[in-house]
């Protein structure tokens, strides 16, 4: 069952695993790490450059750690039944601790339309990029266009279970514009309580061909702006 | 169930605004301890005038009713100063040990509130006068005031140096006084609750499970429930060592004994720059259908001259009603008026803006939205949260403190007058800075996007300085944009302290707290 | 490593499920999706942009390659990553004071979790499976989802408007028809600006940042 989409949006999960190889005295895992932060350096995320990307993370899953309270299945609810537990069925009730062979590399991303379409468009936009993060990963030397890049990244998909959407699930281009034209007609409204009839009417008439309301190209807001004139 | 707290125990400030009950007039004084076994030995000789929550009347279980008051709150530098274990010391909250003034930046204390313009009484870290200790003077009378003053500076010099009392409160005429003033304004000789921009002040207070007030007083002021009735808030909100709303004792120093019956105070000097003021309201009100003192209620939720609240009188005509309903009622039933109603009936802000500040500082159970059926309405989502106000009931805040100054002249910013905020919660991260930081100084939450209160919101160029005032959605009129809002409100001061119980203030003063 | 990104928070936690029982989850999560109301408590809340829950059984765990060993693990996991606005306190207090009941009917059958209520266990869980996102990126950072949400209703409210523009009317009907439009729109022309600061630890890394970034341009330009 294709849980991942919600009306337009996508909800795409990969888990990448990552080779235990060594470059520099360290280990690849890490020097993905690092890859990402200089990233996290940039003025702008390279993710700024794929088009329909909402919002989107990264990280590199070292092992599971499991800090829950001790205690889980059967021999937990044996042990609270027995007066007193042997201490090998006392040791038995505490949750076992799992081991992860592989560390992985976690990309999800939340975005709008087809899934194929935006990993061709991830990979046009920044394949330098993506290389520098995934050439650590299982499988991915036989990653080098488009198409491959695709078959890759759904081997490494997970199915969602339950992708709940807040927002809404409109292209990224017109979830930027209809925030561009929000900042300016408030401007606009503000601005323009005191005219009167007539040159409000004007005004108006000026400021839909400024704004271009209907053009979902421009002008409008930058994707990953953290600059928004006042 | 209700549970009666020990009132003995509890310090008289908490339970108690001095304000309302005949003390008009008030001195803050800040001392800083120079050595521990000094400082604890002058703790001694103080906490048997310390007042409590114990109920004044000329009943056999009753306390007589003092002259004048006295209260202690110590920071965590203070406590440190005290020699209080280290393990106690590192259990105290990451707030309040950092104080206030390093987290100016959630506070929003920048631009022109920003320390390097508080008080020089603040800023004296380096000679050795850091603020240790807040000891609170409330009076009936100037010479009950005066008296006390004499006192308590008397057991300071008693101290050989161990204590000291600070200098540098900024008075009127710009000179530096050992201790900050506050009083009761008078208008035509008649005390009133009004604070420095003309508003009636001091009326709402939360209600919480233990404190002896009449059980009716707890609609309005405890916390909205499903079916329209009203429940007394969880007693840990605002005390250590009772359960809380999240059923569950908040965290608290260790050991118990130092923390229980104790709370944290926020102690805030805000100047009002009366001038600005006037002039907005001024400006705005000349070109507003509802006239100035329309407008002044919208910008925090109350008329002005009564804090008649805008839900049951949103215009001039049901104003009227009201003021005359008013005149005719009962103490009780005023009280009723003043403080039980609810913005169920007006969510879409038409009555009291979503940016008026009395509902951002408690917006009861008008956070639980839903879109309307015409456009630009909300209506409440009823059902949606557990309890209607579950978004609010853990942000509430005990209100205390009085105003500051004379404002008869009003043609300046630059004028000694303003508000004396001091406010008591059990956790300073979840409660007071929360709602500062969220709900003052930001708007999502109400869906205004990075809309500040009126009156408190900290402005700068860099930000917007506007707010909506919204209209009836069925009606003709236009929602109205206020601009331009100047900075209406500076700081001037203000720390983070911990109001020891009557136990802990002893066990301080022996130097017996032990959270091994 | 940064867990914000303007005014959104990226949380990632991954919990335990015991494997015979991931089914009743995915069940519960079908049943979440058939029935809106179950989330309406989430939907008033207003502060997620975007949420998901994956369950990965124990065997579901990508194989690439000949050469990668097999996972070989006792229980299935919960991944859940959302999107919130404000900080990690609010979020999850939110949970807790206003959906409690919601909260627990996913989180319920992972090993042992504590219930939403009382508070701090919660809180604990939530944190200590809790993982740092190593780099998160956000279109839009100076708007929350109930910005977005807002803008795409204000959006389409003017062009109707714009559409149905009567270009004989005179001044005062266009007025009249304007001040409607903005009542329509009262809740939604508010102005959007940076986010309040998350956390006294957050402001640090970004001023530290920005110093840094200006540190190494003036290199470059000396």
């Amino acid at each position: 069952m294709n849980r991942n989409k919600s009306g337009n949006a996508y909800a795409l999960t990969m888990l990448c695993p990552i080779k235990p190889g060594v470059e520099g005295n360290r280990i690849y895992a890490d020097l993905i790490r690092d890859q990402l932060e200089s990233w996290n350096m940039a003025s702008v995320s390279p993710m700024s450059l794929v088009p329909n990307t909402y919002l989107c993370r990264f990280f590199v899953l070292d092992d599971i750690y499991t800090e829950s309270l001790p205690g889980a299945g059967i021999w937990d609810a044996l042990s609270d039944i027995r007066l007193i537990p042997s201490n090998e069925q006392r040791l038995a009730a505490l949750p076992h601790t799992d081991r992860l062979q592989s560390r992985y590399l976690v990309f999800t991303s939340n975005l709008h339309g087809d899934v194929d379409d935006y990993l061709h468009g991830m990979w046009q936009s920044i394949h330098v990029e993506i290389n520098t993060i995934w050439k650590y990963c299982y499988g991915f030397e036989n990653v080098n266009d488009e198409v491959s890049f695709v078959a890759y990244a759904k081997k490494c998909c997970l199915d969602t279970s339950l992708f709940f959407v807040g927002s809404n699930d409109d292209s990224l281009a017109a979830q930027l514009k209809a925030l561009y034209v929000k900042q300016e007609f408030s401007r606009f409204a503000q601005e323009t309580q005191d005219l009167s009839a007539s040159q409000l009417r004007l005004a108006y008439t000026a400021f839909m061909q400024h704004i271009k309301p209907r053009d979902v190209e421009q002008p409008t807001w930058m994707a990953g702006s953290t600059h928004v004139d006042l | 169930m209700t549970k009666a707290l020990d009132l003995c125990d509890i310090q008289g400030n908490v339970v108690r605004a001095y304000g309302r009950f005949g003390f008009p007039i008030a001195r803050y004084l800040l001392l800083n301890v120079s050595n521990g076994w000094g400082g604890r030995a002058w703790l001694t000789e103080m906490i048997p005038y310390v007042t409590n929550s114990a109920t004044w009347g000329t009943g056999p279980d009753d306390a007589k009713r003092p002259k004048a008051t006295l209260n202690i709150a110590i920071n965590h530098a203070g406590l440190s100063a005290l020699e209080l274990p280290l393990e106690s010391l590192n259990s105290f909250s990451t707030e309040f040990s950092m104080g206030m003034k390093k987290r100016k930046d959630i506070t929003g204390d920048v631009g022109a509130s920003s320390p390097e313009h508080w008080d020089p009484v603040w800023n004296d870290d380096a000679n050795h006068k850091a603020v240790h200790i807040l000891l609170t003077l409330n009076a009936i009378t100037p010479h009950a005031l005066e008296n006390q003053y004499q006192w308590v500076t008397e057991q300071i010099e008693g101290s050989k140096g161990a204590v000291t009392l600070l200098d540098g409160h900024r008075g009127p005429n710009g000179q530096l006084l050992p201790y900050q003033e506050a009083h009761i304004i008078f208008e035509n000789g008649l005390p009133t609750s009004k604070e420095h921009f003309g508003y009636t002040d001091g009326i709402g207070d939360p209600y919480f499970e233990g404190i002896q007030d009449a059980p009716e007083r707890v609609a309005g002021r405890g916390k909205q429930m499903s079916d329209g009735t009203w429940q007394p808030l969880a007693t840990g909100e605002f005390l250590h060592g009772h359960l809380d709303e999240a059923k569950e004792y908040p965290p608290a120093a260790a050991p118990i004994l130092l923390s229980r019956n104790g709370t944290y105070l926020v102690y805030r000097k805000l100047h009002q720059n009366v001038a600005s003021f006037d002039t907005l309201l001024a400006r705005e009100g000349a070109t507003y259908p509802g006239g100035a003192e329309l407008m002044a209620a919208k910008f925090v939720g109350r008329w002005r001259d009564n804090g008649a609240p805008l839900v049951n009188a949103h215009d001039a005509t049901s104003k009227l009603q009201w003021d005359a309903d008013f005149a005719k009622a009962s103490v009780d039933e005023k009280d009723a008026m003043l403080s039980n109603f609810t913005y169920d009936d007006d969510m879409s802000g038409a009555r009291c803006p979503l940016s008026g500040h009395m509902r951002r500082v408690n917006p009861r159970a008008s956070l639980e939205i839903k879109a309307g059926t015409c456009p630009g309405q909300f209506l409440r989502n009823e059902g949606a949260f557990d309890t209607p106000g579950a978004l609010a009931n853990r942000r509430r805040i005990l209100r205390r403190g009085l105003p500051y100054g004379d404002s008869a002249k009003r043609d300046t910013d630059q004028g000694d007058h303003g508000v004396i905020m001091m406010m008591l919660n059990a956790d300073i991260g979840r409660q007071y800075e929360f709602v500062q930081q969220q709900w003052v100084n930001y708007g999502n939450d109400f869906r205004e996007a990075n809309d500040k209160d009126v009156i408190l919101g900290n402005r700068s160029k860099h930000v917007p300085n506007s707010v909506i005032h919204q209209a009836d959605p069925e009606g003709d009129a236009p929602p109205r944009f206020v601009r331009n809002i100047p900075l209406l409100v500076e700081t001037r001061g203000g720390d983070y302290f911990f109001v020891p119980s009557l136990t802990a203030l002893r066990l301080i003063a022996r130097g017996l707290i032990d959270p091994t | 490593m940064s867990n914000i990104a303007g005014k959104a928070y990226a949380i990632n936690v991954i919990t335990p499920v015991r494997w015979w029982t991931a089914w009743v989850n995915k069940l519960i999560f079908w049943f979440a999706l058939k029935v809106p109301k179950t989330l309406n408590g989430l939907l008033t809340l207003s502060l997620i942009h975007y949420a998901r829950w994956v369950i990965i059984g124990k065997n579901e765990f990508p194989v690439l390659s000949a050469d990668q060993p097999k996972e070989d693990l006792r229980y299935s996991y919960m991944l859940f990553f959302s999107n919130f606005n404000g900080s990690w306190e609010q979020y999850v207090d939110s949970f807790t004071f206003a959906i409690p009941s919601g909260l627990d009917m996913f989180w319920k059958w992972n090993i042992r979790y504590p219930k939403s209520v009382p508070l701090t266990p919660f809180h604990d869980y939530i944190r200590y499976n809790q993982i740092q996102t190593d780099h998160y990126y956000n279109a839009y950072p100076m708007a929350s989802a109930n910005d977005v949400k807002s803008a795409k209703k204000l959006h389409l409210a003017l062009m109707d408007f714009d559409a149905r523009l009567d270009t004989h009317a005179t001044d005062d009907a266009f007025q009249k028809s304007f001040h409607k439009l903005l009542r329509d729109l009262q809740h939604d022309m508010s102005m959007m600006h940076h986010t309040p600061i998350v956390s006294m630890a957050a402001q640090s890394v970004q001023m530290r940042l920005v110093a840094d970034r200006m540190r190494r341009q003036n290199k470059v330009e000396a």
